[in-house]
């Protein structure tokens, strides 16, 4: 579903991203770890064009978008929920819902419905402002979010981070119905016992680069660990 | 006492003009964070598009009816031309956009005195505008009260718009936060040009207000952009309701500190108020609540 290809990507002449090549497949959880300040974040936004890539090719679908614009890459398929369960404050949780809905144009309003079931405690606080919801509340919205567009790929960075451990083992739940309902699901995470419960695939970065890849079964070995460890 | 309540339609008549100057001011400045010196010159055009449509088309009275919505069109296409060919391409450097929009506000007047000439011109208001009423003894020329009202159902549309189309939604969240709503799919792009067109058209619709309280020139705009600001400033950044407020209490503090002071030091009386103000509130009247501390 979605190939990354030998992508350079920085900030500036600060380059932070060296020759990172990641596929993640339809119906499977792709997990990308890694320390802090490794390049993960770095590599979702270079994915969902937020940062251009400097070099390498980004393919969604067999098609090339390394050049497309973020809207185009959420209209081609990309469902991206960012670090820090960011929400549009001032707007309504059915406002943020349905603007991505609609902006998107991929779903129809059944696609609120269908995001509403996975996260049931979204739908009595459709009518309260984004800014006033929980952290657990905030990330559960901004998954909600991508969703509504009907992802092919659902990009998610550090889902779990600085949230309480009921509301983290819904979001896994969530995460796991959706990858088999067929989506790929790229995963930022840095906790080890959420990546394997969850990973199909992982790939783990150090300093810009891959440094491992493979099925989840290979981070029980110790050298992989290593690089994760904090 | 008569002095005092003469000043009341006064007051409300330059707040409803400021409020509409500063609708525009209020998207483009408070949420886009651009300042454009050059907002005041549609002013300027707006204005000067009511005097072309009487004085050349020979429209007379009604020409006023016509000027506002050719008014609207022609400052958001200007404005719409201002931002794809010249502002786009300076996002995140707000010095070097307050200067080059300074530019443009210097090209736009001298363009006015080539076209129109340097000396003030008069609007003539129709027929229908030109009365009044005396209601308890204080006179309500037709003309401030048509102002009003202009302001007040470009208040309510604006507000309606944002709060229920789809093409609001699309702008208040691409004024919260720009890559969030890229990556929601949003073409931010588009939403930045639409609403800085919108901006600058609301302004020409204030311009055609400006042409019935009083004659006209091509600095007309540089008089009431720094106020425009402050509306913004003072309202809360991007703040609807604060703008209201704010439009009408500067209005109201123009228009009597002019009366007790005088017109020149009725300004540092007004800055020296503004200045007080912000030092309590540097927010302004109303700002974005979420639960961050920040």
């Amino acid at each position: 579903m979605l190939e990354v290809e030998g992508v350079c990507a920085g900030y500036g002449r600060a380059q932070v991203l060296f020759d990172v090549s990641v596929r993640a497949e339809s119906g499977a959880v792709t997990c990308v770890m890694g320390r802090n300040g490794v390049g993960k974040t770095t590599l979702l936004n270079t994915v969902a064009g937020l940062l251009p890539a400097t070099a390498g090719r980004v393919v969604l679908d067999g098609t090339d978008i390394t050049r497309a614009r973020p809207h185009r890459r959420v209209r081609d398929g990309i469902g991206y929920a960012p670090q820090g369960h960011g929400t549009f404050a001032p707007m309504t949780v059915a406002e943020n819902i349905s603007v991505a809905r609609e902006a998107a144009g991929r779903a129809g309003p059944e696609a609120v419905e269908e995001a509403l079931e996975l996260f049931p405690r979204l739908r009595p606080l459709l009518d309260r402002r984004a800014g006033f919801l929980s952290g657990g509340q905030a990330q559960q919205l901004a998954i909600a979010r991508a969703l509504v567009t009907a992802p092919k790929l659902l990009v998610l960075d550090e889902p779990t981070e600085g949230i309480q451990p009921s509301i983290v083992a819904e979001i896994e739940e969530v995460i796991r119905t959706v990858a088999e309902r067929g989506v790929a699901v790229l995963l930022v995470e840095q906790y080890m016992d959420v990546a394997l419960r969850l990973a199909d695939e992982v790939a783990v970065i150090d300093a810009g680069r891959v440094v491992h890849s493979g099925p989840r079964t290979s981070l029980e070995d110790g050298e992989a660990q290593k690089l994760i460890a904090i | 006492m008569d002095a005092l309540l003469t000043q009341v339609p006064i007051a409300a008549a330059v707040g409803a003009v400021l409020l509409l100057a500063a609708l525009g001011l209020n998207f483009t400045f408070g949420q886009m964070g651009v300042i454009n010196m050059a907002h005041g010159e549609f002013l300027m055009v707006g204005a000067y598009t009511a005097f072309a449509l009487q004085a050349w088309a020979g429209l007379g009275g009604a020409a006023v009816l016509v000027a506002l919505p050719v008014a609207f069109a022609v400052t958001a296409l200007m404005g719409l031309a201002l931002e794809r060919g010249l502002i786009r391409h300076f996002y995140g450097r707000p010095l070097d956009t307050l200067l080059l929009t300074f530019g443009v506000s210097l090209l736009l007047q001298q363009l006015a005195r080539d076209v129109f000439g340097a000396p003030n011109v008069d609007v003539a208001a129709p027929s229908w505008l030109a009365g009044g009423t005396s209601v308890l003894g204080v006179w309500l020329h037709h003309s401030r009260l048509f102002i009003i009202l202009l302001a007040a159902v470009a208040v309510a549309a604006i507000a309606l718009s944002i709060a229920r189309s789809r093409s609001g939604r699309y702008m208040r969240a691409v004024l919260h936060d720009r890559d969030l709503a890229a990556v929601s799919g949003i073409p931010v792009g588009r939403v930045d040009a639409a609403t800085f067109a919108v901006g600058s058209g609301l302004a020409g619709v204030a311009g055609v207000a400006l042409a019935l309280i009083g004659p006209i020139g091509p600095s007309i705009g540089s008089s009431y952009i720094v106020d425009a600001f402050l509306v913004v400033v003072v309202g809360g950044l991007g703040q609807l309701r604060g703008a209201v407020i704010a439009a009408f209490a500067l209005g109201a503090l123009n228009a009597y500190s002019e009366l007790w002071t005088g017109a020149s030091l009725a300004k540092v009386v007004v800055f020296a108020v503004i200045i007080a103000f912000l030092q309590a509130r540097p927010q302004g009247l109303f700002s974005v609540k979420t639960r961050a501390l920040a």
